[in-house]
């Protein structure tokens, strides 16, 4: 179908467009883009490095990147959930640092063997954001007070209780964030050892994949998902055809809530395994971004996951070999953004043209 | 230069509108209408909601810009792009919708964007509140608006608020003043007194044009009418020397005569019974007051009525979409008044709402999706919350072929792309084939071409002849008159007159639809 090539099209030529006027500014810079490009693959393990350090390959360099983008594809998909529902949940942040914080003090710090805490953890802060989200679809529900503003106060809510508690009970006096959790229930396993080279392994990466096919049944395929694309798309109409809107609209935030929370767990009980008090995790923003690249659609987001998660990962990495400043991949990424927003009216706009055309054909 | 001897002939007229044609995609609003204004009369514009009377004011006020023709004021050709320079040319419009700020007052809203300034010491600007209100204060007294300059706008009364609007052309010198649909707002004091203003406005050497389907006020103030209908100017009448029916025929009009070949009616048991039903709008006015009737087996009740008097309120709370204020709905038997719009659907009402896009359909489905709207959930196309598309797609093909709905992509096109008359076609298929006791029709044909309509009629009849209860809601009076077994006219919410089609003329209908058909008398039970 033509929209999907459109949505194609607008995320290939926004990315192009960004890593265009990233190699023109590195240029300006005096630096070779294509070197720079090529080590922003090398730094996530899709390209060789010239040089490993003890104990590390480009597997290695790779099994850590997907690492890194576990929490990204669940963010990313919190995100379209509630936009399918017409719904837009800034929140994410905040959902996955609740999820986090309860995962972490309820089974993070427990002496339980692996095979029931790490699912545990991933139950737990499931329910944990799932929790906030339900809240906001309520609150939304019953007071119609707006989810936007609502999920941005629970942001600050989840920051600064978390922050408290981690501060007055679970802090490491060194490091000044929560404690490290033990390594039963950490869903990242840590430098496992195969021949004579040191893997992180995510486990969380096979979950969030699953999630991702998981979705686009749901919205797909399910009476569930119909009703809550057409609360999204049209609101008036689902209320004509017999849908409980508003419930639609709280079972929404609720399923976005609960896959911020898996961010949650993936990010704070997976790559990292501390928290950062009173700081919220810029994965729920970014997933924004990630998920408007990706037109919303499940599959949409695990490609431009995939492909924008190379430049934040990779930057580090290209930073210390072209000496480069690593915030140039910001820019990229900001540039990518801003056309991909800007492209959607321009489809947008040659839509109705096309529209409009058609409509005139169908009636001569 | 052309205008310069118009202006010289012809300059009795403030305002002159020449062969204006305005189009929206797929409507023709206003076609070569011509229209020359008075100083110093109360012009009024007639017709059905729809006519274009707000299209054609709209660009007097500088919202849109004529396809075609000229817009001669003061006997200058002007181009009118913003309501800005209306207001430079000293027009101002008073909209159905207040422009207000509710928590400031009176008089900041008013001189809001021309705030008087004074200089504090001899320099210091600040804006002089204090002499605006003084100057409000006399154009209030002056034109009897009794508005204070001191109050909150979200204290005072509807009608307060409209005489706010007023004072905010006034403050700005207009001399001509527009005033859509005015009175739609307000109590019958609260009419009274208004007309009273636009009177004394009048008589001040303002120039007003009311835009209006309220024959009773025209009757009352107006010096002239134009009466439009579908886009097109009817005539221009003399208001004190023509009678109020012969206005409402006018203004409802029959121009279209079809042949529909209907059976002799042959009604079964009651399906439906409405009693004494009063339905409030958000802000808590009676949009329906104790609206009663009945619609038996094969017969179809049309509820006549010019837009805004109740009767989409009346298909709406029948729905479920609108909360009943109090009274009862019965289908077969049974009270529906307490049940879900889904339960109310599974109990057989079938409803083509008057708004085909925006409630009718989800215009980014596709197609296909858009035929299973109401039965998605249901075996044969879902089972245990799994959907089949399979079996969707299946049926989507076999109501394509019965209804004849054509599209680009067939059952995978995005309805937004469609046109009217096809996506008109997919609701009424998608509704008449969930097989219900009940059909709604809500301005069925509006804005389709005859073929469309024709169809859709040979639908309604044949929905009847099959037994069913049909409900019709229409503005059209044509179709009221050839598909109506039973005729109900509203008027302000209220049921004036119901009668068997074959006791009512088009005109006495007309009359009714305008609140001037007199009242009840005996023998006028069905």
């Amino acid at each position: 179908m033509k929209s999907k090539h459109d949505k194609l099209i607008v995320a290939v030529v926004s990315v192009l467009i960004g890593l265009v006027a990233g190699a023109v500014i590195m240029l300006i810079l005096g630096k070779n883009p294509f070197s720079a490009y090529y080590s922003l693959l090398s730094g996530c393990g899709l390209a060789p490095k010239a040089r490993y350090a003890g104990g590390k390959n480009i597997l290695s360099d790779f099994s850590d990147y997907l690492d890194f983008i576990t929490s990204m594809f669940f963010a990313a998909l919190a995100v379209a959930v509630a936009l399918k529902t017409g719904l837009f949940n800034i929140g994410v942040s905040g959902q996955m640092l609740v999820g986090g914080f309860i995962a972490t003090v309820l089974i993070g710090y427990s002496s339980l063997p692996a095979g029931i805490a790490k699912p545990l953890v991933m139950i737990i802060a499931a329910a944990g954001g799932g929790a906030i989200g339900a809240l906001i679809g309520y609150l939304k529900y019953r007071f119609n007070i707006n989810e936007v503003v609502s999920s941005i106060m629970f942001n600050y809510i989840a920051a600064y209780i978390t922050g408290f508690l981690i501060n007055t009970r679970y802090v490491d006096p060194v490091s000044r964030q929560s404690k490290d959790i033990n390594e039963a229930a950490r869903l990242t396993l840590n430098e496992i050892k195969i021949g004579s080279y040191k893997y992180d392994i995510p486990i969380g990466f096979v979950f969030a994949v699953l999630a991702i096919f998981a979705v686009a049944f749901i919205l797909d395929r399910t009476v569930f998902g119909f009703e809550l694309k057409a609360v999204g798309m049209n609101r008036e109409a689902a209320r004509y055809i017999g849908i409980n809107v508003k419930r639609s609209m709280v079972v929404s935030m609720l399923l976005s809530g609960v896959l911020a929370g898996l961010a949650g767990a993936t990010y704070f009980l997976g790559y990292v395994s501390t928290i950062q008090p009173k700081v919220l995790p810029s994965t729920g923003f970014d997933a924004i971004a990630v998920c408007l690249v990706g037109g919303g659609s499940p599959a949409g987001i695990f490609f431009s996951t995939f492909f924008l998660m190379i430049i934040s990962k990779g930057s580090t990495y290209m930073s210390s070999q072209m000496g480069l400043d690593a915030e140039i991949t910001s820019v990229i990424t900001g540039l990518i953004i801003l056309v991909c927003a800007c492209s959607g009216y321009i489809l947008q706009v040659m839509n109705r043209i096309r529209n409009g055309k058609e409509k005139k054909e169908g009636k001569a | 230069m052309p205008f310069f001897t118009v202006s010289a002939m012809d300059n009795e007229y403030i305002i002159e509108m020449k062969k204006i044609t305005k189009a929206f995609p797929g409507v023709i609003a206003n076609n070569d209408v011509s229209l020359q204004i008075k100083k110093g009369e109360i012009f009024a514009l007639l017709g059905e909601n729809g006519a274009g009377k707000s299209t054609l004011m709209s660009m007097l006020f500088g919202m849109y810009e004529p396809d075609k023709g000229e817009i001669i004021i003061r006997g200058r050709k002007e181009r009118i792009l913003s309501p800005s320079y209306a207001a430079k040319l000293n027009i101002g419009m008073v909209h159905q919708h207040f422009k207000l700020v509710s928590n400031y007052t009176v008089t900041e809203n008013i001189i809001m964007g021309m705030e008087p300034e004074g200089k504090l010491l001899g320099f210091l600007p600040y804006v002089d509140i204090k002499s605006a209100e003084r100057q409000i204060a006399q154009l209030s007294e002056k034109y009897g608006l009794e508005v204070s300059p001191q109050a909150v706008i979200s204290e005072i009364s509807v009608s307060e608020r409209q005489r706010v609007e007023i004072l905010k052309m006034l403050y700005r010198d207009a001399e001509i003043l527009i005033f859509d649909e005015p009175t739609a707002v307000l109590t019958p004091q609260e009419i009274d007194s208004l007309l009273k203003i636009i009177e004394n406005l009048r008589d001040d050497g303002k120039t007003i044009i009311l835009i209006t389907h309220k024959l009773e006020e025209i009757k009352r103030i107006a010096d002239r009418c134009a009466i439009l209908r579908r886009g097109e100017l009817v005539s221009v009448l003399d208001v004190k020397s023509t009678d109020a029916r012969k206005m409402a025929g006018i203004m409802v009009g029959r121009q279209l005569v079809f042949e529909t070949d209907k059976k002799k009616a042959g009604f079964g048991r009651d399906i439906l019974e409405v009693s004494d039903l009063t339905v409030l709008n958000r802000d808590g006015f009676p949009v329906v007051k104790k609206a009663s009737f009945r619609i038996r087996e094969g017969e179809i009740l049309a509820i006549a009525g010019v837009s805004g008097n109740g009767q989409v309120e009346i298909a709406n709370a029948i729905a479920g979409l609108m909360k009943i204020e109090s009274g009862d709905i019965i289908l077969d038997g049974k009270s529906i008044k307490d049940l879900s719009i889904r339960e109310r659907i599974e109990a057989g009402i079938s409803y083509i709402p008057e708004d085909r896009q925006e409630v009718g359909l989800v215009l980014d489905f596709v197609l296909r999706d858009n035929l299973v709207l109401k039965q998605y959930y249901k075996n044969p196309f879902a089972e245990k919350g799994i959907r089949d598309g399979k079996q969707s797609d299946k049926y989507a093909y076999e109501l394509i072929d019965k209804y004849d709905i054509r599209s680009a992509r067939l059952t995978d096109t995005i309805v937004r792309s469609m046109s009217g008359g096809n996506q008109q076609k997919a609701i009424i298929g998608r509704e008449i084939e969930l097989n219900g006791k009940l059909i709604m029709f809500v301005q069925p044909t509006r804005g389709l071409d005859i073929g469309a309509i024709k169809l859709i009629h040979n639908h309604i009849i044949e929905e009847r002849n099959n037994g069913k209860a049909v409900l019709l809601i229409s503005l059209e009076l044509d179709e009221v008159m050839d598909l109506a077994d039973t005729i109900a006219v509203i008027y302000s919410g209220e049921i004036g007159r119901i009668a068997p089609a074959e006791e009512l003329s088009e005109k006495e209908v007309g009359a009714y639809m305008m609140g001037v058909g007199g009242h009840k008398t005996e023998g006028d039970k069905v």
